[in-house]
């Protein structure tokens, strides 16, 4: 199909909670989806309202990526679920498309059970964390409302202490 | 026309709102900030963007009566033209040992010597007097042409030796 604009904050879509999709009806959103995911060099998952369509719709794939260690290759997730988390957590940073030229430390579990499409995938690190930053997305939820720290955490043991 | 302003005193609340409440009597908008505790005083660095038309002398004697009210040593004010952002940063390097004088410097003129731009560096001297440790974390913008920088931070030394890594900045943009 196309490569779409990438909307970015404070674009009113980005902070709505998504309407379920109809499965076989999404097959444009899909396309738009991977076709611009994949127009950018570094990005590793794209969510329906940040191309403009508030549906729960996302593509994830990390394939080559060099923290990806036995990646699912391309998901399309229509109306994921996440059905199990981890209690393990983890602080990485994240960026976002929608949100250029910042970054910021997010807690994500480090596993995460999720279906779609009637399978269910257990996943790990950063694929997980990929994901449940997508699903995000379809809640109307970005990385800065998941702020973990703003300094290494080795620093703020220390200032807290 | 864009002002840096800076202040550091003992830490105490209130000291934002005040600085912030006098800039806004100007129309100043704060653009870039960093604020922080070091060693129990409250340390703020601030650029802001004011109207043209604003007068420096009114908005530095304003910033006074705040410094003078939160007994802030020596708040300033001053214009700055370049707000280029360069190169964002590449590596985040960690240094750590044994405290000594002189380990901010021998690392800092190590990374320049090599043209490597420091975009963010905090310290920390932690421990008891007996054994103090000092941790510097930066990130830093290295550029292609810097070679041999591993080798060169493996070659710092200090009492009970001086531990350094240096590793690509992970961010992921998902």
């Amino acid at each position: 199909m196309a490569v779409r604009e990438v909307l970015t904050y404070p674009h009113p879509l980005l902070k709505q909670l998504c309407a379920p999709a109809q499965p076989g009806d999404v097959d444009d959103v899909v396309k738009d989806l991977i076709d611009t995911m994949r127009s950018f060099e570094h990005c590793v998952g794209l969510a329906a309202p940040q191309i403009g369509y508030p549906l729960r719709v996302a593509v994830v794939d990390i394939t080559g990526h060099p923290r990806a260690k036995e990646p699912h290759g391309l998901m399309v997730l229509v109306n994921p679920k996440v059905t199990a988390r981890s209690e393990g957590s983890k602080v990485s940073r994240e960026g976002c498309l929608s949100l250029p030229d910042l970054t910021a430390n997010v807690r994500r579990p480090r596993r995460a059970t999720v279906a779609f499409g009637g399978e269910e995938v257990e996943l790990k690190g950063f694929e997980a964390r990929c994901v449940l930053h997508e699903i995000d997305h379809l809640d109307g939820i970005l990385f800065l409302d998941r702020v973990a720290s703003i300094t290494d955490d080795l620093f703020r043991r220390q200032e807290y202490r | 026309m864009n002002l840096a302003v800076t202040a550091i005193g003992r830490d105490r609340p209130g000291i934002v709102a005040a600085i912030t409440g006098a800039l806004l009597d100007f129309d100043g908008n704060v653009d870039d900030s960093q604020m922080s505790i070091l060693h129990g005083q409250f340390a703020v660095m601030l650029i802001v963007s004011v109207p043209e038309s604003a007068d420096l002398g009114e908005i530095s004697a304003r910033l006074e009566e705040v410094g003078n009210e939160f007994d802030l040593g020596g708040i300033t004010v001053s214009p700055v033209s370049d707000l280029d952002r360069g190169a964002g940063p590449t590596h985040v390097l960690t240094v750590y040992g044994a405290d000594r004088p002189g380990m901010v410097h021998d690392v800092a003129a190590l990374l320049a010597a090599s043209d490597v731009n420091i975009t963010d560096l905090r310290t920390r001297r932690t421990g008891d007097s007996t054994a103090p440790l000092y941790t510097m974390m930066m990130e830093v913008s290295v550029p292609s042409s810097a070679t041999g920088l591993k080798e060169a931070l493996a070659g710092l030394t200090g009492p009970g030796g001086i531990e350094a890594h240096l590793a690509e900045l992970e961010t992921e943009v998902i």
